[in-house]
């Protein structure tokens, strides 16, 4: 007699037989074979009258089994193309004037909620970028699993539980177990987005739409994860259309590339010829516009200019408040490539130490602490950049706000100029200002900014609306934005030009030590180049002293002069930036330097 | 910082069990803690407002008492002692949950709340259960398209409906089903004759049920607009699906804070409801006792009411750990 327990795994055993024959039949089809063709596709959102042109006539086509890279910065599209092959855009909102959409030569356009229902999760499925959100957070990773299995396969709750445990140890889960209990919030970035993955290929899908999967993620994080997307999409012949603005992922993951710039296809073709050798301005733009491989401190290309340029056949207008303090010397690499401490320190950190409180007593009193930043010694000088280079959670940002008096120090001490920084008064206090990472959040939504750029001036004093205007003009002209704008609110500011704002106000009370807390991963490639210029730019103009913290390895290779890299509350490694960055002494240090991807690099391994 | 020196070394194994025990008992230990304050802050505000509010010996003695019967009852009552003595007497007596008698009844004034405590539990419990198996749906269904046109309509009609109290609507319900079509009695109560339930459990519902569907429809719409919808969207989940195994449950847990404030008022402040259609319950006998002066029956029902809204508030907090997964403690 048969036990239930036997033809339960009887039966499990036949889904992983459906399961890797749908992969084998997968690999004998024939390469010229399109899961996705996109022909002249237009796209329009349409808002209260006022129509957007998203897209302008794209055409692009993925054969199966292939890894193809859509790059652009933000609003150039991208997600608006992969969110439409679904058909997931609000449809009263947009307007298709032209061109079609097909999924293994069906048209998606054309079809209905029940039809595009089969398709997503079964045939397309997708990754996005927010691992923190893209699940639902009162759901076990068991039910929100089950829940796509059941959907688009007839099998039996035993077998979907088995099923996803195979997923999940395919995407090197090392306790499936747990982690398919578990809820969201009891799993790491990293870990959700391996369950996203698990999920995006749980159904044997024959493409799938991966929007900046790895963007949210830290670096370490980052290439483990574009690894295993890499891997089961080899393993399994899955066509991968991979979305994101970081070219070098592209470089290391794609076969082919799609560049796309304000709804069109500006360039594709073949990865290494399309960054080998870029045809199109843009594409130009864009790999000069980043940090990598360019001589420290130089002045980055910023693609706006650029395009400008090529369009017009002049220098642009708009960048003009720049470029009077272009000829400052830097050109000129050798005048002053590397800025070394003078004299005295600024600004030391001495066996700096933050604890938070993990556990309370009856009383409501810490009986157990976790220690963020542990023992950590820094001295900065005057006029240099020191990086503090580490994944999230390593204790920078506890450190930063330990500066400027947001947190304070459970053991040690913080000088500044040579004094405690407690024993100063607020005057000397303000010479110390922050930008932070994130300029969305970071301004008031309802202030214009020349009240937000000129708020400290305000503490403790009672200066004339005038003055605070008057202010916030040389301000705007300081950090590039234009004077007549001070009335505005932020939200009619992008993204570079808010961060703009945040470091004129910054600057309003003329700081000598600047403590930027990622102040461009927030922004796109090209803007992020605009910013390191104008950081640069005032810099030399106002002798100031950085403090710059990061994950982005390119970014402080960029700007710093001394670096500190820093792992789990700890100071690892320090030293001058070519020297740590380009030799790391520290194992960690090393580990994160491999796991950044360079263009370099991937061109290397092709 | 003094904060180094708290940080505890680690204790001997022996130890580790019984803290481990008090770790577990330490919500409670918390929760107790807390009411122990509230009921004495209830208790003394109300010892201090009582007295500014009148003389009890006048109240005990009548209108036309003769001064020397005003002293005689103030002896027997200790009115004549010290105002401090007096409140150390009485916070005695309430430790053993002594309030005194009632003025109007001589019954001893908590065993006539005690009386009442059922019947407004009933009350109460059918009109938020009521409610809730209205808004919810009603909620749901309102948020999960709140653009279009006749759900816009409904929730401009409930706008204007979370503005009618619960007595006029009490009102009219008794001027068409019990007055004019003679179905339902108007007052009374059966605890077994469901009929007599039927008005007062609708009124207070029908007041309630506005603002909850109102909250349910825009947590719902919020949920909706979340990524893990747009998520399961992706993976070919249906609009029922969407709506109640995604947004639904999410939507609860904003939900889940109001319907325990609202059971909490209905607790405390149902007594026009309970008047008009003589429930004799818990707002019925405080709108008596004040309005008789009967201070120790007053005192008896805050004192009660305290502990239930607490009770309550404690339930929800329980209820929103059951619901959201994020407040559940670690390792349970």
């Amino acid at each position: 007699m048969e036990s239930p327990a036997s033809r339960v795994s009887a039966a499990a055993v036949s889904t992983f037989d459906r399961y890797s024959k749908a992969h084998t039949r997968m690999t004998t089809a024939p390469a010229s074979h399109n899961v996705l063709r996109i022909d002249n596709l237009a796209l329009h959102f349409i808002s209260q009258g006022d129509v957007v042109e998203a897209l302008k006539g794209i055409s692009l086509d993925i054969s199966a089994g292939e890894v193809v890279g859509v790059v652009g910065e933000s609003g150039s599209g991208k997600s608006v193309t992969a969110l439409n092959i679904l058909r997931l855009l609000p449809r009263s909102k947009i307007k298709i004037p032209h061109g079609t959409v097909s999924v293994l030569d069906r048209d998606v356009l054309t079809m209905n909620e029940n039809e595009l229902r089969k398709i997503r999760g079964g045939e397309v499925s997708m990754i996005f970028q927010e691992p923190m959100t893209a699940l639902n957070p009162v759901l076990r990773v068991r039910e929100q699993m089950f829940d796509v299995i059941m959907r688009h396969q007839k099998i039996t709750p035993d077998e979907a539980a088995k099923l996803s445990l195979q997923l999940l140890s395919d995407m090197k889960i090392q306790d499936p177990e747990r982690v398919f209990m578990a809820y969201p919030h009891e799993l790491s970035g990293g870990m959700r987005q391996r369950v996203m993955i698990a999920m995006a290929f749980s159904c044997q899908p024959k493409l799938i739409l991966a929007d900046e999967p790895t963007t949210a993620l830290d670096v370490t994080v980052q290439a483990q994860i574009l690894n295993l997307l890499k891997e089961r999409a080899t393993a399994t012949r899955t066509a991968v259309m991979l979305i994101t603005h970081d070219l070098a992922v592209v470089a290391q993951l794609c076969n082919r590339v799609y560049v796309m710039y304000k709804g069109k296809i500006v360039e594709h073709g073949k990865t290494r010829d399309v960054i080998g050798k870029p045809q199109h301005a843009y594409t130009k733009a864009l790999l000069n516009a980043l940090p990598e491989g360019k001589q420290p401190k130089s002045r980055l290309e910023t693609v706006a200019a650029v395009m400008i340029e090529s369009a017009t056949g002049e220098k642009p207008a708009g960048v003009k408040t720049l470029t009077p303090l272009k000829d400052s010397g830097r050109s000129a690499p050798q005048a002053k490539f590397v800025r070394f401490g003078r004299g005295q320190p600024i600004f030391e950190a001495v066996n700096a130490t933050v604890r938070y409180p993990k556990k309370y007593d009856f009383f409501g009193r810490p009986v157990s602490y976790q220690t963020a930043v542990d023992h950590v010694n820094l001295s900065l000088f005057e006029g240099e950049t020191l990086s503090i280079v580490g994944e999230s959670g390593c204790g920078k940002t506890s450190f930063a706000n330990t500066v400027v008096g947001l947190a304070s120090l459970a053991e040690g001490q913080l000088k500044y100029k040579g004094k405690d920084l407690k024993d100063h008064d607020e005057i000397t206090r303000r010479e110390i200002q922050i930008v932070f990472q994130d300029p969305q959040s970071s301004l008031d939504p309802r202030w214009p900014i020349w009240r937000i750029m000129t708020e400290p001036l305000t503490v403790g004093k009672k200066p004339s609306k005038k003055q605070l205007r008057d202010t916030a003009e040389e301000l705007c002209e300081m950090v590039g934005l234009d004077p007549h704008a001070i009335d505005r609110l932020p939200h009619e500011f992008s993204g570079g030009q808010r961060q703009r704002i945040a470091i004129g106000r910054a600057l309003s009370v003329h700081p000598r030590l600047l403590l930027l807390d990622e102040p461009t991963s927030a922004l796109d490639v090209s803007v992020q180049a605009q910013i390191l210029n104008l950081l640069l730019d005032l810099q030399d103009k106002f002798d100031l002293s950085y403090l710059f913290i990061s994950h982005n390895v390119a970014v402080v290779r960029h700007i710093s002069d001394r670096v500190a890299v820093m792992h789990m509350g700890k100071i690892v490694e320090s030293g001058a930036a070519d020297q740590v960055l380009s030799r790391p002494a520290h194992a960690y240090t090393r580990t994160l330097m491999d796991a950044v991807p360079t263009l370099e690099r991937a061109f290397a391994a092709a | 910082m003094s904060s180094v020196a708290d940080n505890a070394p680690n204790p001997p194994a022996a130890k580790a069990a019984v803290s481990d025990i008090m770790t577990a008992l330490m919500p409670l230990l918390f929760q107790l803690r807390k009411l122990a304050w509230l009921l004495f802050t209830v208790t003394t505000l109300l010892f201090f407002l009582m007295r500014q509010a009148g003389d009890p010996a006048l109240v005990l003695a009548g209108n036309d008492a003769t001064p020397e019967q005003l002293a005689a009852i103030r002896a027997q009552y200790g009115l004549d002692q010290p105002l401090l003595v007096q409140y150390f007497r009485y916070m005695l007596n309430v430790l053993q949950l002594n309030f005194g008698k009632s003025l109007a009844s001589a019954e001893p004034a908590m065993l006539k709340v005690l009386d009442m405590l059922p019947r407004t539990l009933h009350l109460a419990g059918m009109a938020i259960l009521l409610t809730a198996s209205i808004a919810i749906p009603l909620g749901s269904w309102l948020g999960f398209k709140p653009e279009n046109p006749e759900r816009r309509a409904i929730s401009g009609l409930l706008f204007v409906m979370q503005g009618v109290p619960g007595f006029v609507t009490a009102l009219i319900l008794i001027q068409i089903f019990a007055v004019n079509l003679r179905l339902l009695p108007s007052l009374g109560y059966e605890p077994l004759d469901a009929r007599t339930w039927v008005l007062p459990v609708c009124s207070l519902a029908s007041f309630l049920v506005p603002s909850l569907t109102r909250v349910v429809a825009a947590n719902v719409a919020e949920a909706m607009r979340e990524d893990y919808i747009r998520t399961a969207r992706a993976n070919g989940a249906s609009q029922t699906t969407l709506l109640w195994s995604h947004a639904v449950p999410n939507a609860l847990l904003g939900a889940a804070a109001l319907i325990g404030t609202q059971f909490a008022f209905l607790l405390g402040g149902s007594a026009i409801i309970e008047t008009i259609f003589s429930w004799p319950g818990m707002g019925w006998l405080l709108l008596e006792s004040v309005q008789t002066l009967d201070f120790p029956v007053v005192q008896a029902l805050a004192f009660m009411i305290a502990i239930m809204v607490f009770t309550v508030n404690a339930c929800t907090d329980l209820v929103f750990r059951y619901l959201d997964p994020r407040l559940r403690t670690k390792g349970s």
